[in-house]
């Protein structure tokens, strides 16, 4: 998959500008950035759910802008919303189903195998306690754990996690972590918008960093966050100069050290 | 626990097969002999096809639709015009009457099912004054004074063919319930966003589910245009004909398969005694039984089936839908 140069404007805003980097098959890709920078945009854009103002997202030789938010799944692209959005009047396994009768192999399944996969996707992703509930009924945590089976009923090649780890607590998060890994491995590229920095640290293969719309790094998780531009972004510019300081000065002090040890 | 989860989207099973139950014993009505009640039940059978019609539309799919009498109309003065031209069948005049309204369904949903909510109720409800307008001013169909309709056949065919469309509105939306179709519009109804982004194309639903909707009243005009004998702009297109429907379904229960035609019994039966006993006042009754139903049981009398019968039911629906 290929981001190109995407832009997207809100009115005089450019939620985005001029965003490009490549997804290889099979990566675990983390984006990252301070509230505000883009994040959701982009996955809105690459789920096909807003047409980008400028550049494009390529997957397997088609432009994503050209295919209707419906068709999208049926390419393989599946997502979450960070704003989780359950069918609340209908039953945990009714809201999965839903995605398993409309999804990719939707047309295949008839609505009682829809029922028998959506089953071990609520099993998967530890909701089968909770299978005959109305979605109003769940928790938070439990309303993630179902964007997240909604979207893996539609069989995808490439999954885009939006925030689906907030307000789990640590052994739940190493649960999800341990399940994004497996689902990773079945051979599902995935793309993960997280705010908790040491889970995306943790599994990522690259992570993006936005910043005010635009890429400011690129990379595997210890390039990124040595990064002066990642710094600056989260932390503000003046502690960054400040660090940028506190270097200047120890390595004068080195620089005093060896000079003294020089003397004789 | 069902393999369809709670039940799944059909509702009360009990309270379907209890009102299957009732279909069965109006079928007997005719042989009673008696005009009164064979018309009052035929209007009940009427009334149940389009409020089936309308929780199509606007209790599965969420689009709550002022203007599904224009099929209602459309249907009877489809059935009118035929029999001006010496046709007199009424299964072809059902059958012409489903066309229209699959037709205008198809033509007219794309740009108003983009609507949504309020914008769509006024939509619907400017589209059904707009089609009486337009017949009204049209010579061809009789202008203001209308048609008179030619009944050829013996007379409770009609109630046996009202019937017929009944049930197979019934069935067809239990059917359309218990299928993918039926998951694809309360997915509409439920968020749409996330229904496109799980594959559903919610523009061809939601047309599909007006035609459908639109096909029951229709049929259910074009046989009540026989019955009557006579059909003007004002009888066809009736604000009755619009609103009681809607109401029946809320009184049954939105979204059910059952409750539509529980609600034409109901409504009907309170409609008949109110009027019989209060023949001056009796909308004044009408309108407050309406307002305690919206108030106290918003899901309908149907979902009394499905819970255990207490006074805090209508407590917490009236704190539930508080705006």
């Amino acid at each position: 998959m290929r981001i190109q140069n995407v832009g997207m404007r809100f009115g005089g805003l450019w939620a985005l500008s001029d965003v490009s980097f490549d997804v290889e098959r099979g990566a675990i890709v983390g984006l990252i950035g301070p509230n505000g920078s883009g994040k959701t945009t982009l996955m809105n854009v690459i789920s096909g759910v807003l047409k980008p103002t400028s550049g494009s997202v390529v997957y397997r030789d088609r432009k994503i802008s050209d295919v209707p938010t419906y068709d999208v799944c049926k390419l393989g692209i599946a997502r979450t919303f960070q704003i989780v959005k359950p069918f609340a009047n209908l039953t945990v396994l009714e809201n999965v189903a839903v995605g398993s009768m409309y999804g990719r192999n939707g047309a295949k399944r008839s609505t009682s195998q829809a029922f028998d996969a959506s089953q071990g996707l609520l099993e998967r992703v530890g909701l089968a306690r909770v299978a005959g509930k109305p979605a109003s009924d769940l928790t938070i945590p439990d309303r993630k754990r179902l964007e997240v089976a909604k979207a893996l009923a539609l069989d995808p090649d490439v999954l885009l996690l939006d925030e689906v780890m907030a307000g789990l607590n640590l052994a739940e998060v190493d649960e999800a972590l341990q399940l994004l890994r497996k689902i990773n491995d079945e051979g599902v590229t995935l793309i993960v918008v997280e705010h908790l920095m040491k889970a995306i640290m943790l599994i990522s293969t690259t992570v993006v960093v936005l910043a005010e719309g635009k890429k400011i790094a690129q990379g595997t998780a210890a390039e990124v966050t040595s990064s002066q531009a990642v710094i600056e972004a989260y932390l503000g510019s003046r502690f960054a100069e400040r660090q940028a300081q506190l270097a200047e000065i120890k390595r004068q002090a080195e620089v005093a050290q060896q000079l003294e040890r020089g003397l004789p | 626990m069902t393999k369809l989860g709670l039940g799944g989207i059909t509702g009360s099973r009990q309270a379907f097969y209890v009102v299957l139950g009732l279909m069965a014993v109006l079928l007997f009505v005719p042989q009673m002999h008696n005009g009164y009640l064979e018309n009052l039940f035929r209007g009940i059978l009427m009334y149940g096809a389009m409020s089936l019609g309308w929780n199509l539309i606007g209790g599965y799919t969420g689009y709550v639709s002022f203007g599904n009498v224009v099929f209602f109309g459309l249907g009877a003065y489809t059935a009118a015009t035929l029999s001006t031209h010496g046709i007199r069948n009424v299964g072809v005049a059902i059958a012409l009457a489903v066309v229209i309204a699959v037709i205008f369904a198809t033509l007219f949903g794309p740009p108003i099912l983009r609507l949504k909510g309020h914008y769509f109720a006024i939509a619907t409800l400017g589209l059904a004054l707009a089609t009486q307008e337009i017949v009204s001013n049209l010579d061809y169909f009789g202008g203001g004074t209308g048609l008179t309709v030619r009944q050829d056949q013996f007379f409770s065919l009609y109630y046996y063919v009202m019937w017929g469309i009944c049930l197979v509105s019934l069935l067809a939306t239990y059917a359309i319930a218990r299928s993918k179709l039926g998951y694809a519009l309360v997915a509409i109804r439920e968020n749409e966003d996330a229904a496109a982004v799980l594959g559903i194309n919610a523009t061809r639903y939601k047309v599909l589910a007006w035609a459908i909707s639109g096909t029951m009243a229709g049929a259910a005009g074009a046989v009540f245009a026989f019955a009557n004998g006579f059909i003007d702009p004002e009888t066809a297109f009736s604000v009755d004909n619009n609103i009681f429907p809607i109401v029946m379904a809320l009184l049954g229960g939105v979204g059910t398969v059952a409750g539509p035609v529980a609600g034409a019994l109901i409504l009907t039966a309170i409609n008949e005694t109110l009027w019989s006993h209060f023949p001056k006042v009796h909308t004044i009754f009408f309108g407050a039984v309406i307002i305690l139903v919206v108030l106290f049981l918003p899901r309908g009398l149907l979902y009394l089936f499905r819970t255990r019968l207490s006074p805090r039911i209508f407590l917490e629906s009236l704190r539930a839908y508080r705006v």
